[in-house]
């Protein structure tokens, strides 16, 4: 089937152009329009075409649509989590991963599956002709060539919160306006952007791509009045593959059988035998010398601007940690690619000095390279002013995701991609907005994170945000989402749907199926041979009890029982990691449920916390003034909010009839439990 | 606390288990089903915390019956609600008597909090009040209440007016900030620095471990996650100024826990460690509810008649503000005339017999903690200055933050287990172990967020790959 999406995209590439140019052929009114290609783009472009809106994907390039700017490699640990999520709601980028990807492995294998990190390293050219091709085949989605000169307000729906209304855009060339009823900013870091390298500062979000649009940044600043940030990154100089010695470096194999991301793919297109490796090398005295000696050449460190303290450039770490090894990675940028991504390598020292500092590392000592490393410093908008939805607070119809919204990387922007598509979507076809539960996924953790307390440097995904871990697994992505997906949200095809929904089933009758069979722990040591079991002789222990232990695989269950249990061989993995976790998870869930009853728990946006005629310190009206929480929950995690303050809060709520639009229950819940059952937070913690 | 703790463990054991095997139901895998989120059952003294005639027990929550069936032997049906009843009251696990009392069923919505409740009338007698709320937090599923608990309950339930609703907020904020100076209190003594180092090394050893999950960087992480640390020994010897530093224990004087801070003598020195020992010592003195005023009795005038008047003098050197001082001393401090061995049995009688004319002193006990002679009598006096300490309303309740405290220990030690039990095995169950553990110890010392831990990883680590 993949193939047979290359195939059409080498047929549709003049159809993909001409739109850009025949303005005849472009339609002038759109329910969704997308502003960028990158990977929020593509994904909010997918997900609000799926759910059945007429969508436009405006791009600077159309080449560039899907091209990873910086590490050739998608997932990881917490990273790997929200692409299976994206997949679980029908995103692209697990399928493009499986098909694009040279060397597969799953980290952390040996610290428990609820941290599992599945991680591929990506061919940069099959990523990227994939998400054309898919896109390309979306119905109801057009994609156009130009740039952005300025975004379209009008008075406010009176009867929805917000001060402004977004009723389309206009583009620098073409000008003529193209109206639509929401509109879906990822413009990355070519908000404002400056590129750095040595003492050159010129103005772009990307080598080689044009500049950043500056009528749109000064319309959100300007007109829309957002408070934006500034933040930088940086990326590496791309090495000739052929100019490094691979024999001082320590090789890397990727996992023998790769593991999909997609829970579509049974197997990833790299055949395993195919797969590249990656390399380790160090840095050496040489490194942190030829960094010190170039500081004063390096404009991009000594700016003010945050960087990200988990993907530091070789200055800061060298600066930071000095006297110490530090590891670079060497991958491969795909098959046939001839360079190598030094990843550990970012830097922004002129070119001629980082051809210095490379050489003063054995493995490189005659490397050439390709393209020099660069930095970037990009506005970002304050994610606190927007909603659980991704919408702008103060502006209908107008939504943001990716490092606009001050993350950084591919997983984040595609995660937050999806869910403002799918939310674009939903206003343009007069469905209410929808929030995911911090209790329910990463993406939910991510966005609440973002809108519930803002970002300080580009935010990344880590599996200790997530305070529900033991069941935000990926192995269970499909699970808690997919079904969903499909019956509430709509951005979810009935094909995955069906799937999902047949491995639920499955997985629901074998475990019935463990359950159903009981032995004496005698006579399961019999069975099995020897396994230390801590019950006593008499204890009767089912299937699943037994699948708890460390040493019990469900093979060895379906050896003593396979009549009623070797036919779920296909979910052995599934039911041994689903084992071992439930008793954690359900003793989590009454937590789970007090999350999920503040997250329900809406506060107006508009509401003036300074002059609210209730009891509340000055301290804490002004918290809740500057970072104004979406919801009660969100209030609750504040720091410095008291118990008193969230209680006069709740007070507010109930007095004012504030009923949340925003939250998963609001379709499931609220019809059987009544208002009073929405409005229970009976537990909020009162010793913080 | 090594018996508490062994409890502890065992129950912990037990509910590990019950959840382990209550695994039937067929929906189990979109986790948590609405049926498993009920409420906790919470329970508090209701009446004041002075002492009393009768006090009163408030338990409310799904496990009420559950708990009235337990503690009031009901094995047939509950009593008609809103009914008095009088039963035996006792431990559900010992089923030691603990008093007998009035017992109240109230079947929800028609209750304070618009949930199944039960109240207990017992007698107001310290013991009994702590003997019973021990024994309401041996029962699995329920806990003690968090302040104001049961009014915003009721407020959830719509069981209070606007009107009533418009004070809540300050009430909360007004039995928090009781509950927060109480917590301060102890907070500034030694178990309160037990506390906040335990925490300390607790987020420590969490952002050790989940940097070691996050980001795979394994030589980074050290070893030796839950090392124990040790407890200083007093040292003791006949040479005055041995004691500098303040050296803390706790104790259990007639059901009362009561931390012991021994310091420094008080007397002039030329040595500036032990003039630093002095100066804590009288800030220690500032801060404790009864300050036991040890005098060597070989030191008193041998004239018994001039005893009075050398102590008073030498209390008020001792003692902070002498002026206000005398009325709060005698309730506040005991004179222990030590070493009385050595004074003639005649002369320490004499001496007695003037101190019991004399107003306005504190009660003095001789005693020699070398033959134990007078020791008895000097700990029955002790105990009945605690109690009364303990009975005032304005020292807030011990047992009940007790009760409190001891529920979050127990369920922080059980997570820990957890780790261990997981360390080699789950590491993600393992953390998760460390996780709770923080959290129960959190809600005495303060909340732990994800930032903080992520903050400790990247000032101790150089993440970069």
């Amino acid at each position: 089937m993949l193939a047979q999406k290359l195939h059409l995209l080498r047929h549709n590439v003049l159809s993909f152009v001409s739109s850009r140019t025949g303005s005849d052929l472009t339609r002038r009114q759109y329910d969704v329009i997308v502003v960028g290609g990158g990977h929020a783009g593509t994904e909010a472009a997918a997900a609000a075409a799926r759910l059945g809106a007429e969508t436009l994907l405006i791009t600077q390039k159309i080449m560039t649509i899907g091209a990873l700017s910086c590490n050739p490699s998608l997932g990881g640990v917490g990273k790997g989590q929200l692409v299976r999520e994206v997949d679980a709601l029908d995103g692209l980028c697990g399928r493009a991963g499986d098909w694009a990807g040279v060397h597969f492995s799953i980290l952390n294998r040996s610290k428990g599956p609820a941290v599992w990190g599945p991680r591929a390293q990506l061919d940069r050219e099959r990523y990227r002709q994939f998400i054309q091709s898919e896109l390309l085949s979306t119905p109801r989605l057009t994609v156009l060539e130009g740039s952005v000169d300025e975004l379209l307000v009008s008075q406010p729906n009176p009867e929805e919160p917000g001060h402004h209304r977004v009723t389309g855009i206009r583009l620098v060339d073409g000008s003529h306006p193209i109206l639509s009823s929401s509109v879906v900013l990822t413009t990355g870091t070519f908000l404002s952007g400056s590129l750095f390298m040595g003492q050159t500062t010129s103005p772009g979000g990307r080598m080689g791509d044009a500049q950043s649009c500056a009528g749109l940044s000064y319309t959100l600043k300007e007109t829309l009045g957002l408070r934006v940030g500034r933040l930088r990154t940086g990326t590496p100089p791309r090495i000739v593959k052929e100019s490094v010695d691979l024999s001082l470096a320590q090789l890397q194999a990727p996992d023998k059988q790769p593991t999909p991301f997609s829970f579509l793919n049974t197997h990833t297109h790299c055949k395993p035998e195919e797969q590249l490796p990656c390399y380790l090398i160090h840095t050496t005295p040489g490194v942190e010398r030829v960094v010190r000696e170039s500081v004063h050449l390096n404009c991009h460190i000594q700016q003010d601007a945050k960087g990200p303290r988990y993907c530091p450039s070789i200055e800061s770490r060298v600066l930071r940690f000095p006297g110490r090894r530090h590891q670079v990675w060497l991958e491969p940028e795909g098959l046939t690619s001839d360079l190598l991504y030094p990843q550990g390598l970012s830097m922004t020292m002129p070119p001629d000095v980082q051809l210095r500092l490379l050489r003063e590392i054995p493995a490189l000592h005659r490397a050439e390279i390709r393209t020099p490393g660069y930095g970037v410093q990009y506005d970002f908008v304050c994610p606190t002013q927007l909603t659980p939805s991704l919408q702008v607070k103060s502006t209908q119809g107008l939504f943001l995701a990716g490092q606009i919204n001050g993350t950084t990387g591919y997983e984040e922007a595609a995660a937050q991609g999806l869910w403002a598509g799918v939310n674009a979507g939903r206003t343009a076809l007069s469905l209410p907005p929808m929030a995911l539960s911090r209790t329910q996924s990463y993406i939910g953790v991510l966005i609440d994170d973002l809108v519930g307390r803002g970002v300080t440097e580009p935010y990344r995904m880590f599996t200790s945000r997530a305070e529900f871990r033991t069941y935000l697994r990926p192995d269970n992505a499909d699970l808690r989402l997919t079904p969903r997906g499909f019956e509430e949200v709509g951005c979810v095809t009935l094909q995955r749907y069906k799937k999902a929904v047949s491995v639920r089933d499955g997985l629901q009758e074998a475990l019935m199926a463990l359950q159903s069979v009981a032995l004496s722990s005698t006579r399961w040591r019999e069975k099995l041979g020897n396994i230390s079991l801590s019950e006593n002789k008499s204890t009767t222990l089912n299937g699943l009890d037994l699948l708890q232990y460390k040493d019990v695989s469900f093979e060895m269950l379906a050896s003593v029982f396979p009549e009623c249990l070797s036919q779920y061989f296909e979910y052995s993995q599934r039911l041994k990691i689903e084992a071992v976790y439930r008793p954690h998870c359900e003793k989590q869930s009454r937590e789970m449920e007090r999350i999920r009853r503040e997250e329900s728990l809406s506060l107006p946006s508009d509401m003036d916390y300074l002059s609210l005629p209730v009891s509340l310190s000055q301290e804490v009206r002004e918290i809740l003034d500057r970072v104004r929480p979406n919801t009660l929950g969100a209030a609750t995690r504040l720091p410095g909010m008291t118990p008193a303050g969230i209680i006069h809060l709740l007070n507010y709520v109930l007095r004012t009839g504030q009923r949340n639009r925003h939250t998963e229950h609001r379709n499931r819940s609220s019809q059987k439990e009544g208002e009073k059952g929405q409005l229970c937070a009976s537990n909020i913690p009162i010793s913080q | 606390m090594s018996p508490c703790t062994w409890g502890l463990w065992r129950s912990a054991i037990h509910t590990l288990k019950t959840f382990s095997r209550a695994s039937p139901s067929a929906r189990g895998l979109c986790i948590p089903t609405r049926a498993v989120c009920d409420a906790e059952t919470i329970f508090a003294l209701s009446s004041g915390h002075g002492r009393c005639g009768v006090a009163v027990v408030r338990v409310s929550g799904p496990a009420s019956s559950m708990v009235l069936r337990n503690m009031a032997g009901l094995t047939q049906a509950l009593p008609p609600p809103r009914t008095a009843l009088l039963r035996r009251i006792s431990d559900p696990q010992s089923k030691e008597l603990l008093d007998r009392g009035l017992v109240l069923w109230f079947k929800g919505p028609h209750s304070f909090t618009g949930e199944d409740s039960a109240e207990f009338h017992i007698h107001g007698g310290p013991a009994v009040i702590t003997a019973v709320l021990q024994a309401l937090g041996s029962l699995e599923g329920v806990r003690p209440a968090e302040a104001g608990e049961f009014t915003r309950r009721a407020f959830h339930a719509g069981k209070l007016g606007l009107t009533e609703v418009e004070g809540l907020g300050d009430l909360i904020h007004a039995e928090t900030e009781a509950q927060r100076r109480q917590a301060l209190r102890q907070m500034d003594g030694e178990l309160g620095r037990l506390y906040q180092d335990w925490s300390y090394r607790l987020k420590r050893c969490l952002a050790h471990v989940e940097a070691f999950i996050d980001f795979s960087e394994d030589e980074l992480i050290e070893d030796g996650v839950l090392n124990q640390g040790q407890r200083p020994a007093a040292i003791v010897s006949p040479i005055a100024g041995t004691t500098r530093d303040i050296v803390e224990t706790s104790l259990d004087i007639g059901g009362f826990p009561v931390l012991l801070s021994d310091t420094a003598g008080l007397r002039d020195s030329s040595d500036s460690v032990e003039r630093e020992g002095v100066r804590r010592a009288r800030q220690r003195v500032e801060q404790a509810d009864l300050t036991l005023v040890v005098v060597d009795s070989t030191q008193l005038p041998p004239d018994p008649q001039l005893v009075p008047a050398f102590l008073q003098e030498y209390l008020s050197t001792v003692l902070p503000s002498p002026e206000a001082g005398m009325k709060a001393a005698s309730d506040r401090v005991l004179l222990v005339l030590n070493k009385s061995d050595l004074v003639p049995e005649e002369q320490r009688e004499r001496t007695e017999g003037e101190l019991r004319e004399i107003t306005g002193l504190p009660p003095a006990c001789f005693l020699s903690c070398y033959t134990s002679t007078g020791l008895e009598d000097f700990l029955t006096v002790l105990q009945s200055r605690v109690k009364t300490l303990c009975g005032d309303p304005l020292s807030g309740a011990p047992s009940l933050t007790q009760a409190r405290h001891r529920a979050h220990l127990q369920q922080s030690v059980a997570a820990l287990n957890q780790y261990h039990q997981y360390r080699d095995q789950d590491l993600a169950l393992a953390a998760e172990g460390v996780r709770l553990a923080l959290t129960h110890l959190g809600r005495i010392t303060g909340r732990v967020g994800a930032e903080e831990i992520l903050d400790i990883i990247f000032r101790d680590f150089c993440i970069g790959k």
